[in-house]
């Protein structure tokens, strides 16, 4: 009963979505867009009507039976809404709607131009809200009525877990919107710099929300896997990566656009791409095609139907872009001027971006030879290091061009007198830690120079608060402290694998761990060990308490690390259950150099994008 | 020759030779950091035994597990055939005889195996989906191992 209420609610905005479509072709524009953003309205209301089964339990609906249970904290019932393929998919369309009536809201310029954008969210939407309906109803209905359910997977029982996949979401979703804002341009022939001013905090604002929701997911993987790092190159977190590469090269050639009125056409193609990648990451990570805890649905019909959702969405795009966009003759730039360097970021961005995807579906096509292979993270490393020197490099240098003009001869000073500075800072701290390593110096190298000559910028502007471009300074500055301090992070921290007994000490380096006590408790749906550990390092002394959980349902065990940070580091102690009639306890403890560093870029970065959102349009 | 077409024949001969010089260098680094997987039949019908790092998997035969301090020795096996793989580490939990397990490593001989990781697992249930296929093949396959 219950649910047939919600299901009709779903089928009259399909209703709505497709009389928009009708109205929008009869040119009754203002009609259409409302019928839209009352198709929208109606989706809320559906999810609404989904969180509210999900926290009273009802587990006559089948998504809440698979990913729920009476025991489990209301909060995750709650975030159970959308921690499962029918609910996300329930929560994709609802953003879609949400960006077509904001923009519908407060776009109030050209009509014409704001009912094709509409006309093109509202068939995004529209191909989404019949793939749920068809394929993932979210309020199929379970016969008999089961007494349990089966549970949600313990470690995405997490508070940060819980606003991951909502802020990952507006950011792909938002793309959408980008996309349609250029289908709309290409067909009312004003693919222009209005137009990019129209677009910018548009595009800047799901950038921001995707740059939050790989950050979250980061934080997350830190310091709930236990595997003691950030990132993993897992296809994953790839997946995640490739449209922010796109989308990062895209706001540098939205730029151009915007104010040199030039790129028209390489933007409309990443806005195609970007778009594109957002739906293939959801590909790749909804269809079961990647094990992890990603992978809902092992449904292939799914996978098939994302398939080819993704390839109709982006060949109509590229044929608009072919049959429609008008051609733009190419002034001619030199060398040493911004847009150039705004193309080479672009060409970096697109490499990394070409690197990762092929790291990532190698495997795939190699299973579909029957072979199953992986690829080791060395890869990555290996091949993206040499490149983010020079990246970082035209990145320092970029900036401080003049549009068009060629570089002057104080620049060349004042770039001089960086370099030199940063090789210095670079050599000394090489020096004094005697790792002699090519790559470390040059990484340190790269990023200082890109740091040190931010913060000269800044202090050689700071008179002039009116002219300077304080988001761009924000997060490039954010950039350089991010791999200054990935490349610390990845050459100071050390790892220990020990045994342990309850009273017993260990001792690497100046680094003293005694377990003092072991408790069990049993709480509400899981057994869980706890532990603390007495630490003393030099003359510091503090407490870690690791522990590691039990769940009942489903039966599954996750570690809880326990985390002390220091001015320059963390120690990081995770642990795991004794063996049978033992009572020795493995653990692995890390020490994790400058990670700070590395939160404080994104959040540099993340920081600066919302400055770039809110300022005042010129 | 027109000098502007000379720029561009430059230009696309330049372009060219960088792509073919990364394309190398890309997919070289690829190869070496493919790491393959084996069931233990495979590694006992190849030519010739891989010498970089490979991944093997199958069930922990019952009672072959065995551990000195925090080294480890046990025996994987697809019901066919097996091999010894020694490993110096934390044992993760959930990783007991007559489960399902996927190990990394180097392999000394055609028989054993010198693992470097154990990969982690997050239920007891789960089968990693490697296995699964390999058990599929030799045809021990049981519907209750999986989910």
């Amino acid at each position: 009963m219950a649910s047939n209420v919600a299901n009709i609610i779903l089928i009259l905005s399909i209703f709505f979505s497709f009389l928009s479509n009708l109205s929008f072709l009869k040119k009754k524009t203002q009609l259409s867009i409302r019928l839209f953003n009352f198709s929208s309205f109606l989706v809320i209301i559906s999810f609404l009507l989904l969180i509210f089964y999900f926290s009273s339990s009802n587990f006559s609906i089948s998504a809440v039976y698979e990913n729920s249970h009476t025991l489990k904290p209301f909060f995750y019932k709650l975030s159970g809404t959308w921690g499962n393929h029918e609910g996300s998919l329930l929560l994709f369309i609802l953003i879609v709607g949400l960006y077509g009536t904001l923009f519908s809201y407060i776009y109030n310029g050209n009509i014409k131009f704001k009912s094709w954008v509409i006309f093109f969210q509202n068939n995004i939407y529209l191909i989404f809200l019949i793939f749920l309906i068809v394929k993932s109803n979210p309020f199929d209905l379970i016969v008999p009525t089961p007494n349990e359910g089966l549970g949600l997977n313990p470690i995405l029982q997490d508070p940060l877990l819980v606003v991951h996949p909502p802020f990952l979401y507006l950011g792909y979703v938002g793309f959408s919107l980008t996309l349609s804002l250029v289908l709309a341009a290409i067909i009312t022939k004003q693919l222009d710099s209005t137009w990019a001013k129209i677009s910018w905090p548009w595009v800047v604002l799901s950038w921001v929300f995707l740059t939050i929701g790989i950050s979250l997911g980061s934080i997350w993987a830190y310091y709930e896997l236990g595997w003691g790092g950030y990132w993993f190159w897992d296809p994953v977190e790839n997946a995640s990566l490739m449209p922010w590469l796109a989308s990062t090269a895209l706001i540098h050639s939205l730029l151009v656009l915007k104010i040199k009125n030039k790129m028209q056409n390489w933007t409309a193609l990443l806005a195609i791409m970007t778009f594109s990648l957002s739906l293939l990451g959801t590909f790749l990570v909804r269809s079961g095609i990647l094990n992890s805890v990603h992978a809902f649905a092992n449904d292939p019909d799914r996978g098939v139907f994302i398939l080819v959702i993704i390839f109709f969405i982006t060949t109509a795009s590229l044929l608009i872009y072919i049959f429609c966009s008008s051609n733009t003759s190419n002034n001619k730039i030199s060398f040493f001027s911004k847009e150039n360097f705004l193309n080479i970021n672009n060409l970096f961005l697109l490499f990394f971006l070409f690197i990762i995807l092929l790291g990532t579906i190698y495997p795939i096509i190699f299973s579909a030879f029957g072979e199953t292979i992986s690829i080791g993270p060395d890869y990555y490393n290996t091949i993206l290091a040499p490149f983010i020197f020079i990246f970082l490099i035209a990145m320092t240098i970029g900036p401080i061009l003049k549009w068009t003009r060629n570089i002057g001869l104080k620049d060349i000073y004042f770039l001089c007198v960086i370099f030199f500075t940063a090789l210095i800072i670079s050599f000394l701290i090489i020096f004094f830690t005697k790792r002699n390593e090519l790559i470390l110096y040059l990484g340190l190298a790269s990023s200082l120079v890109l740091i040190l000559t931010i913060l000269f910028e800044i202090y050689k502007i700071r008179y002039k608060i009116n002219t300077i471009n304080f988001s761009r300074l924000c997060s490039h500055l954010g950039v350089g402290v991010f791999i200054l301090s990935v490349f610390l992070n990845s050459y100071f921290s050390k790892t220990k694998d020990f045994e342990i007994q309850t009273g017993e000490i260990k001792q690497f380096d100046n680094l003293s761990l005694n377990l003092a006590n072991t408790n069990i408790y049993k709480i509400n749906n899981y057994l869980e060990m706890k532990t603390d550990f007495e630490i003393v390092d030099g003359d510091k002394i503090f407490t870690l308490k690791p522990s590691i959980r039990r769940y009942f349902q489903p039966n599954q065990i996750t570690s809880e690390t326990s985390i002390k940070p220091t001015l320059l580091s963390n120690h990081y102690l995770v642990i795991n259950f004794p063996d049978l009639n033992s009572k020795v306890i493995g653990a692995r403890y890390y020490y994790n150099f400058f990670i700070h560093g590395i939160w404080f870029g994104l959040l540099l970065i993340i920081f600066g994008g919302i400055l770039s959102v809110f300022k005042k349009r010129i | 020759m027109n000098s502007n077409v000379k720029k561009r024949l430059y230009f696309f001969l330049v372009s060219i030779i960088t792509t073919l010089v990364i394309g190398k260098f890309v997919f070289d680094s690829l190869k070496i950091n493919s790491v393959y997987f084996f069931s233990p039949t495979d590694l006992k019908n190849i030519n010739e035994i891989p010498n970089g790092l490979i991944r093997v998997g199958g069930m922990i035969k019952i009672k072959s597990l065995s551990k000195k301090g925090n080294q480890y020795s046990f025996i994987v096996t697809d019901f066919k055939n097996e091999i010894m793989v020694n490993y110096t580490g934390i044992k993760p939990n959930l990783f007991e005889e007559g489960q399902g397990a996927v190990v990394e490593g180097k392999l000394n001989t055609r028989t054993n195996l010198v693992a470097t990781k154990i990969l982690a697992k997050h239920d007891e249930n789960y089968m990693p989906k490697e296995v699964a296929d390999a058990l599929k093949k030799t045809g021990n396959w049981k519907k209750n191992y999986g989910k």
